[in-house]
């Protein structure tokens, strides 16, 4: 994998790695994806399975359900003044 | 049927009992961390109740549940999973602890994580995992049942790999919710117990129809007993030849009852790279919400740029994780998508018709690992790609949704030996029938007994 593809990758995912981890995980990502090139000697016709059962297509009514607890939602949150801190904008 | 629930409601329980097993469990949990947290207030449950864990990945109303990973440190989530709801409504069973396991699921070992489990018949031995607290739990507890979870064989290694039975039941069969998610068409949750039986009281008491879970619509489950017993040729290929010996006994004892026969199944054996694909697409998606504020971690860089916010905060995820999250995008990445994931979901489709048509004519069986149990220090030494390859048995029942079970069938060296059976999708009884037989010839064993009676 050249070096611009894997910056962007970690680009897209949000991560930050030391230039040793770079080396390691880079070396460990290559090794995985020509494993996973093996799959071209597979033939396969078959309609994807995003799932491995059947899985309905049940609707629920759209209805308005109060939600009550927002304490539950403070309680993980930093708070100041009453507002939910988080990064800026 | 050999039930130790169903032995425990009907043994008297000495005053102080809860409170000596809290005790006793906690010094033990010093030596092996099976637990993430303990319970304290289990002292105070009411007189007669099983207690039972949950693999910390699975949401406990005012638990820590952090799913093995420093991103969720503080998480306490403000309701119980579903699982878990149903089974403290049961009225049977009380909340006993978290267990520990791979930072969110990703590992055969247990040693994803900031304090790995150790093996409970020897420490200096892997816990396998990712569900390894729970295993170790169920081999440390007499009277317990370990809610647990399987993505490709997070149940039946851990439970292959500390002598206890674990059962993965038909994907779609328990509600997911309240369950952290891993890969949503793959995460299954299912049950540890020292018994069958005991494994499908709980099964029976989570199952079912859940509003909150769309993917949960498997109702009927039947128990179709099978006659014959396939090995797949391709799949024992690569099992070390001590563990080979000890399976060709175990089928030389099940060939009374049993007709054996050896098959090929070329695509079963090509079934990790599709499945790691899968599941790396489906975690790289899941783990993006992980920003550190919304969830556990609270990350207080609110000088940096917004990006370098999120990109700060994300340095807590482990190595393994990063892997993922890095192939996992990659994969999704739309100019090899259909190379990759698609394709791959295409071969899920392929592993699911062959495995549809060999289990209608019988049970598959294998080792449930094709080595014998590794030193931590072996483990630690194996690349991604070899630890991979350890899930060669347990990935085709949990690509395709299988239900499938593993017992205990001998051991080596003092370490138990496990040995998995799969069969058709809402099959799930016949799995749980063919190892309660099983344990009418055979005695499981155990260093510890907490809780005994």
């Amino acid at each position: 994998m050249e070096d611009h593809e894997f910056e962007r990758l970690l680009k897209v995912a949000r991560l930050k790695l030391t230039d040793v981890e770079k080396e390691r995980i880079k070396a460990d990502i290559e090794e995985v994806i020509g494993y996973f090139d093996s799959l071209d000697q597979v033939e396969s016709g078959e309609e994807p399975a995003y799932h491995p059962i059947r899985v309905p297509a049940r609707l629920r009514k759209d209805e308005v359900v109060e939600f009550t607890d927002i304490d539950a939602l403070k309680r993980q949150a930093k708070l100041h003044d009453g507002y939910i801190l988080g990064p800026k904008l | 049927m050999r039930s130790f629930v169903n032995e425990f409601l009907k043994l008297e329980k000495p005053k102080g009992y809860y409170e000596e097993l809290v005790s006793e469990i906690s010094m033990l949990n010093k030596e092996y961390h099976a637990f993430t947290n303990i319970n304290s207030k289990m002292i105070d449950c009411a007189e007669g109740s099983i207690p039972f864990s949950s693999k910390a990945n699975i949401c406990v109303k005012g638990f820590e549940t952090t799913a093995g990973s420093k991103m969720l440190k503080g998480y306490i989530p403000p309701f119980d999973a579903t699982a878990v709801e149903r089974m403290l409504g049961s009225g049977s069973f009380s909340f006993l602890g978290e267990t520990n396991m791979d930072e969110f699921g990703f590992g055969t070992f247990g040693l994803n994580t900031e304090t790995p489990a150790r093996n409970a018949f020897g420490r200096e031995y892997v816990a396998g995992g990712s569900s390894s607290g729970a295993a170790v739990a169920t081999a440390l507890l007499k009277y317990h049942v370990a809610l647990s979870e399987s993505t490709g064989g997070s149940i039946s290694t851990p439970a292959a790999l500390n002598g206890v039975v674990g059962f993965t039941p038909t994907y779609g069969t328990i509600s997911r919710y309240g369950l952290i998610d891993y890969a949503n068409s793959l995460d299954k949750i299912g049950v540890m117990a020292r018994s069958s039986g005991d494994a499908r009281i709980a099964f029976d008491i989570v199952r079912g129809k859940d509003r909150y879970d769309t993917t949960c619509s498997v109702e009927k489950i039947n128990g179709n007993k099978k006659t014959k017993l396939f090995v797949v040729k391709e799949l024992m290929e690569k099992t070390e030849k001590r563990v080979k010996a000890s399976f060709s006994s175990l089928l030389d004892k099940l060939s009374s009852d049993y007709e054996i026969r050896e098959i090929s199944s070329e695509i079963l054996s090509k079934s990790i790279a599709p499945y790691y694909i899968i599941a790396m697409a489906e975690a790289s998606t899941n783990l993006a919400k992980y920003d550190g504020y919304k969830y556990g971690l609270q990350y207080e860089g609110y000088n940096k740029r917004y990006n370098d916010f999120f990109t700060e905060a994300r340095s807590s995820f482990g190595d393994e994780a990063k892997r993922r999250i890095i192939l996992g995008t990659f994969i999704r990445s739309e100019s090899v998508k259909a190379k990759y994931y698609t394709k791959a979901l295409r071969i899920r489709a392929l592993i699911i018709k062959e495995m549809s048509r060999i289990l209608h004519e019988g049970f598959i069986i294998s080792p449930t690992i094709p080595i014998p149990t590794p030193k931590i220090s072996e483990a630690a030494s194996l690349t991604p790609l070899e630890n991979y390859a350890i899930d060669i048995f347990t990935i085709p029942p949990n690509i395709g949704g299988f239900p499938h079970i593993t017992f205990p069938y001998g051991y080596m060296d003092g370490m138990p030996l496990g040995a998995q059976v799969i069969t058709e999708q809402a099959n799930d009884y016949a799995v749980l029938d063919f190892v309660s037989d099983w344990e009418e010839e055979f005695e499981y064993r155990y260093k510890h007994d907490v809780g005994s009676l």
